[in-house]
Formats: C-alpha cells, sequence, structure tokens
C-alpha cells in the first residue's frame, strides 16, 4: 500500500513539472510570437513608408511638370518667386496634432490635415466648433477634389446640399483662388491642375509623416523587447 | 527614446518647408504658405546662393517653433546638414525628407531609415532573441 501511495506521488510529481515545462514553453512561444508581430508591424510601416515616398515622388514631378507648363504659358517673370505675398497672413491649410497612445509610455503623434480653412473663420469660432468645421471642411474638400479631377457626370451626380455645405465650397474655392491670386487674376489652368497635384501631394505627405511615427514606434518596442530578452 | 517625449495636441498647426523654388511655390498654392507679424515666413527657397549657414539656421529655428508639425526638407538640402538632421530626434515637429526636381529620393539617406536600419539585419534581431 505504501509504495503503491509513493509510486503514486512520484507520478504526481513528474506530472506537475511537465505541466509546469510545458506553461513555460507556451508562454515563452507566445512572447516569441509577439516579438514576431512587433517585427513583422515594423517592417510593414517601413514598406508602406516607402511605397507613399514613391507615390509623393511621383505625385510631384505631375505637378512640376504643370507649374512648367504654366510658365511656359504665362511667361517666366509671371511665376516667380519674387511674386510671393509677403504680407501678413495664415496658412490656410494646417495641420492637427492628436496624440496616439500605444501604451502608457509609448505615445505617437497622429497628424491631421485641415484643408482650406479659412483664417477669418478660425480666428471666431471657439476650439470646439474649429474642430467641427475642420471635418465637415476636410470631407467637402475631399468631395471638392473629386469634382475637379472627375467629369460633369460626377458634377451632375451631386445631390442636393443645404446652404451651409455651399457656403463650405464657396469658401474652399475663395481660398483656392487668393491663392492663385499671388500670380495674377487670370492664371493658365496648368497652374490651377499645378495647384491640385500639389495638394494631393499634401494629402500624400501627411500620411507619410503618419507612416513615419508608426515606423519609429514600432523600432521603439522591437528594441524594448530586443534589450528586456538580454537583460 | 523620443516617442516618450511630451506630444502636445495643437489644432492648427503649420507645415514648413527649406526646399527648391519650384516646390516651395507648388505647395504655397496648396495653401500652406504663413507670414507671422514680424513677417517671418514658415519657408525658405535654396538656391546656388543659399549658404549652408542659412539652411542650418532655418533647420534650427523651424524644429524649435511650437506652432510648426512637419518640416519638409528636400533630400539634397538635407544632405548638405546631414549631421543636423540625423541627430534630430523629436516626434514634433516630424522632419520629412522629400524628392527635388532634379535629385531624386535616395533611401540610402533618410534619416529615419538611417535610424532603424540597425533592424533590417536579421542578425541584429536573432542576436536579441538569443
Amino acid at each position: 500500500m505504501a509504495e503503491e501511495e509513493g509510486t503514486r506521488n512520484i507520478d504526481n510529481g513528474r506530472y506537475s513539472t511537465q505541466q509546469q515545462q510545458q506553461q513555460q514553453e507556451e508562454e515563452e512561444g507566445g512572447g516569441e510570437r509577439e516579438g514576431d508581430q512587433k517585427v513583422v508591424k515594423f517592417l510593414d510601416s517601413v514598406d508602406s513608408y516607402l511605397t507613399l515616398v514613391d507615390s509623393l515622388s511621383s505625385t510631384l514631378r505631375q505637378g512640376w511638370l504643370e507649374l512648367a507648363g504654366a510658365r511656359h504659358s504665362m511667361g517666366a517673370s509671371r511665376i516667380s518667386s519674387a511674386l510671393f505675398d509677403l504680407k501678413h497672413h495664415c496658412a490656410a491649410t494646417t495641420l492637427q496634432i492628436t496624440e496616439d497612445g500605444v501604451d502608457s509610455t509609448m505615445k505617437q503623434p497622429n497628424f491631421t490635415l485641415c484643408k482650406w480653412v479659412s483664417p477669418d473663420n478660425r480666428n471666431c469660432s471657439s476650439d470646439k466648433a474649429k474642430f467641427d468645421e475642420d471635418e465637415s471642411l476636410q470631407r467637402t474638400s475631399t468631395k471638392l477634389q473629386l469634382r475637379y479631377r472627375g467629369t460633369s457626370e460626377i458634377q451632375e451626380k451631386r445631390p442636393e446640399s443645404n446652404g451651409s455645405a455651399l457656403t463650405i465650397d464657396y469658401q474652399i474655392q475663395k481660398e483656392r483662388s487668393k491663392s492663385l491670386s499671388m500670380f495674377g487674376t487670370l492664371v493658365s489652368p496648368k497652374l490651377r491642375a499645378g495647384q491640385l497635384s500639389f495638394e494631393m501631394a499634401l494629402d500624400t505627405l501627411v500620411e507619410i509623416a503618419n507612416m513615419r511615427s508608426s515606423i519609429l514606434s514600432a523600432y521603439d518596442q522591437v528594441r524594448n523587447d530586443m534589450e528586456s530578452t538580454r537583460g | 527614446m523620443a516617442n516618450k517625449a511630451q506630444i502636445r495636441s495643437r489644432n492648427s498647426a503649420l507645415i514648413a518647408m527649406i526646399a527648391d523654388e519650384d516646390t516651395v511655390t507648388g505647395f504655397l498654392l496648396a495653401g500652406v504658405g504663413n507670414v507671422d507679424l514680424r513677417r517671418k515666413t514658415n519657408y525658405l527657397i535654396v538656391d546656388s546662393k543659399t549658404s549652408v549657414k542659412q539652411i542650418e539656421d532655418a533647420f534650427k529655428e523651424f524644429t524649435t517653433r511650437e506652432d510648426i508639425a512637419i518640416v519638409m526638407i528636400s533630400q539634397f538640402v538635407a544632405n548638405m546638414i546631414r549631421f543636423l538632421v540625423d541627430s534630430y530626434n523629436k516626434p514634433v515637429p516630424a522632419i520629412l525628407e522629400i524628392p527635388s526636381k532634379d535629385h531624386p529620393y535616395d533611401p540610402t539617406h533618410d534619416s529615419v531609415l538611417s535610424r532603424v536600419k540597425y533592424l533590417f539585419s536579421a542578425e541584429s534581431v536573432a542576436s536579441g532573441r538569443r
């Protein structure tokens, strides 16, 4: 009897050690998997970064070509840095920065583009109203961009817009024209096309900035993991 | 690390530029141009007459201004002040190297990729695991 009990205890002991080992292996495997995920996330961010930079290069090339076309048709003296507006004015296109927390210690900035926000409106409104306005403007400006680039068919499909949307459309047009007006009242259509290309480049640029934040955050996580493993 | 630094949430931050004339002209058309009351601009046009000192000063000014969120710099200009660009490690303003008309983008020079290239080597990641 005593012998049987002793054997049972030894078996139990072996079983619990095996269980512990299995648990340890599972934990290590889980940690490794998590580490792998972080490395994959990092490499993915780098890949997206390079793709976005490539896309920026082509958009900018398009913009430079249109600018050169406009300079050819309007004359070199009419598109020059000597004509830049050096009087006090606020930027019509700005950025909104928010904080994205990966965890409590790692925060990464997130950039959002606010296109063609009239500086006059910005000064009058409160912060909350400004945020709402920026959001709606952003949505409208994207729609407007599509209309510009697209055909008249898209224009016809536009649903009946209310008064405020029309006002915002008008405001955006006004800001765009104001920006073009430094080179004269009547400008080449190529200059307008160039303006749109650079607006698109700006969108890509903000995406690149966000991807940069993502790369650096993923890099920090992987490095911290490596250091903790070594330590 | 840089990401642990305080990031302030802002609603209307600016985009600064250090680039050639055509690039600056294009982005000014896109509405990023800002001139403050002291007539200070948020851009620097780099041409053959611009000295390295001027570029350095502009870079230092733009990276210390609180109202700037992104500084875009043509890569050929960044190469002229590489020591400054590579030593910059704050999350905001973010430094973005962009291509220019005469100089295509080279990822091997990019400051962000240089900072993280240590992890591109499979050996360095594997040695960390061992």
